[in-house]
């Protein structure tokens, strides 16, 4: 009988394909946390076994792995996703079979199911904050690029607002495929000269982004003048852009590798030893190990993987994850999280110039988020030597 | 961006449900979504003017007396039902009342926001369709009379129709009312006429 050797969790990411980057750095930040709570002896006595397969992007993937997990692996915990179609794959199986499933990534929103735990930011928690950086920064013209796909659409739709109602104008916006590679990006970068917005708004993920900052800088555009402003750009694929075609870039995240705290100084120290290095660690694998911790935390308190127990005991729980303090809203299952605005820096390393005071409530159905809701004042990151410094 | 999805946060919503596991996940649910809300049962004496959009249990419920309480109050309210059971009879009840959209128990958070959207749209429309269609029956009734009007004079003066409405005109403007005030005095006063001529 397993059951009583070890508590068995399910991991759903992928590492081929072309979401791997991110999807692995969310891998590793999962098989951290179940490290370090093993290493302290486990939850009640017994180890977290995870069992993991590799969905390699292809999105239907996603959901024969969950619904196998289930049933063959006897899995009732799931970790995983980073796309929104690839969650939309696993929602329904985790219904049907009553699991409780993580989904430690940043999403678009109008989404709710008593069987998902959201951990990354909807756009009432980033998407305010930096459109009012680009326009006191950079002025009130954005240009904006996407993937073809419902995260962009909705998080674009969410940007247009916010930015009209500072009195900003949308000067563009074109869609891409994600296999879009270098060459393909020729005639928008074009574009996006001919008109010289003052900051370009891009929703681009997975490999494509790291060819679009490529071709922009191929074309010329610097990041210190026009900078390509984004909410999914992470240390991973700044690392593959290169720091001089990703110098001045922002992005906007509620975790960033640069963060001084000791909080993040020991996460990042055991991610080092465990992976060898940190230049993959984003704020998407933040949330997943703090996702995997918060779910240990309830489940040494039940005792028991049954889903109901688990969500009671989730529910308005709080952790001191890397990014500072984060707790789950009992009322929509999705996570309290910090803000920041980071700026990528001549060596290619984020330095964060702006953070709000204290954790965003997610608001998961907000179809206008208000540019002066004072919840997204921020407030200067000293040391930061960003732009406002 | 269509002007219902900007303002649904703007609704008032009421939930006519016994308290039970699917009237708690709609009321998170509506919650979530942003609009206030209250919820009664049974079904109270009146609907009280705050609500716009009412959910209510029909089950077991007798459809003529929902349907008084919805029609009593002049303000129309958007109308959600919540059925268990999917039979003719049910679906009846929904007919009946004049429904705007329906969710089956148990309840799932997913499809309540549509839910609502739709029923507002069907409302809305209903309430404009219904609005346009008395303005149109008032309109063609004038139409109707200036016309008559216009045929009594032409009759009586041996003038042609457009003099005829020239002449109507300018009445209508010397004693500062309507063409189809006008109109009216005329068909009244040939009635008169006609009727004496008769006895």
């Amino acid at each position: 009988m397993t059951r009583t050797e070890s508590w068995k969790i399910g991991l759903l990411f992928s590492t081929s394909g072309v979401t791997s980057i991110i999807e692995q750095s969310q891998l590793n930040g999962a098989l951290l946390a179940i490290d370090q709570i093993n290493a302290k002896g486990g939850i009640r006595g017994l180890p977290l076994e995870a069992v993991s397969y590799d969905p390699g992007s292809i999105v239907p993937r996603y959901g024969e792995l969950a619904e196998r997990l289930i049933v063959e692996d006897k899995v009732s915990v799931i970790f995983g996703c980073y796309m929104s179609s690839s969650r939309k794959e696993v929602l329904p199986v985790v219904e049907r079979r009553n699991a409780l499933f993580f989904y430690p990534t940043l999403y678009e929103g109008f989404e709710y199911s008593p069987n998902v735990i959201y951990g990354g930011a909807c756009p009432n928690q980033n998407s305010v904050p930096l459109a009012n950086y680009l326009m006191s920064a950079f002025g009130h013209r954005i240009f904006f690029v996407g993937s073809n796909y419902i995260y962009p659409y909705e998080s674009n739709r969410v940007m247009r607002n916010v930015l009209r109602q500072g009195g900003g104008e949308v000067v563009g916006e074109r869609y891409f495929d994600l296999t879009t590679c270098a060459e393909d990006f020729t005639d928008v970068v074009k574009e996006i000269m001919e008109v010289r917005p003052d900051a370009i708004f891009s929703t681009i993920v997975g490999q494509s982004c790291i060819e679009f900052y490529r071709a922009y800088h191929a074309a010329g555009g610097d990041g210190r003048i026009c900078p390509i402003a984004s909410l999914t750009t992470n240390e991973g694929e700044i690392s593959a852009i290169g720091a001089d075609a990703a110098v001045g870039h922002i992005t906007a995240a509620p975790y960033f590798r640069s963060i001084n705290s000791v909080a993040n100084r020991r996460f990042l120290k055991a991610y080092e030893q465990k992976f060898g290095s940190t230049i993959d660690v984003t704020s998407c694998c933040e949330a997943a190990y703090s996702q995997v911790h918060l779910f240990a935390a309830a489940l040494e308190e039940t005792g028991e993987m049954d889903t109901d127990c688990l969500r009671e005991a989730l529910l308005g729980e709080a952790f001191d994850a890397p990014q500072g303090q984060i707790k789950i809203d009992p009322e929509n299952n999705h996570t309290y999280l910090q803000s920041r605005i980071a700026m990528v820096n001549g060596e290619g390393e984020f330095v964060i110039d702006l953070k709000v005071r204290r954790a965003i409530k997610p608001d998961p159905y907000l179809v206008y988020p208000a540019i002066h809701d004072w919840s997204f004042r921020t407030q200067k990151v000293s040391g930061g030597g960003g732009h406002h410094a | 961006m269509h002007d219902l999805i900007r303002d649904l946060r703007d609704q008032n919503v009421l939930l006519i449900h016994p308290r039970d596991r699917s009237a708690d996940e709609l009321l998170q649910q509506v919650n979530r979504i942003g609009c206030s809300f209250d919820h009664m049962w049974p079904v109270p004496h009146a609907l009280p003017d705050k609500f716009d959009m009412v959910f209510v249990d029909v089950t077991d419920q007798s459809a003529s007396k929902l349907k008084s309480f919805f029609d009593k109050r002049e303000k129309r309210a958007t109308i959600i039902t919540i059925i268990g059971y999917e039979n003719p009879s049910v679906l009846d009840i929904i007919l009946e009342i004049g429904a705007h959209a329906v969710l089956t128990k148990p309840v799932r958070a997913a499809g309540v926001l549509s839910s609502m959207l739709m029923a507002r749209r069907f409302q809305s429309e209903q309430e404009r369709f219904s609005k346009d269609l008395t303005k149109l029956r008032e309109k063609l009734e004038n139409v109707q009379k200036v016309n008559d009007a216009k045929f009594i004079l032409m009759r009586h003066r041996g003038i042609t129709e457009r003099e005829a409405y020239h002449l109507i005109r300018k009445q209508a403007m010397a004693k500062r009312t309507t063409t189809t005030e006008i109109a009216q005095s005329i068909i009244n006063a040939e009635s008169i006429l006609s009727n004496m001529g008769d006895s």
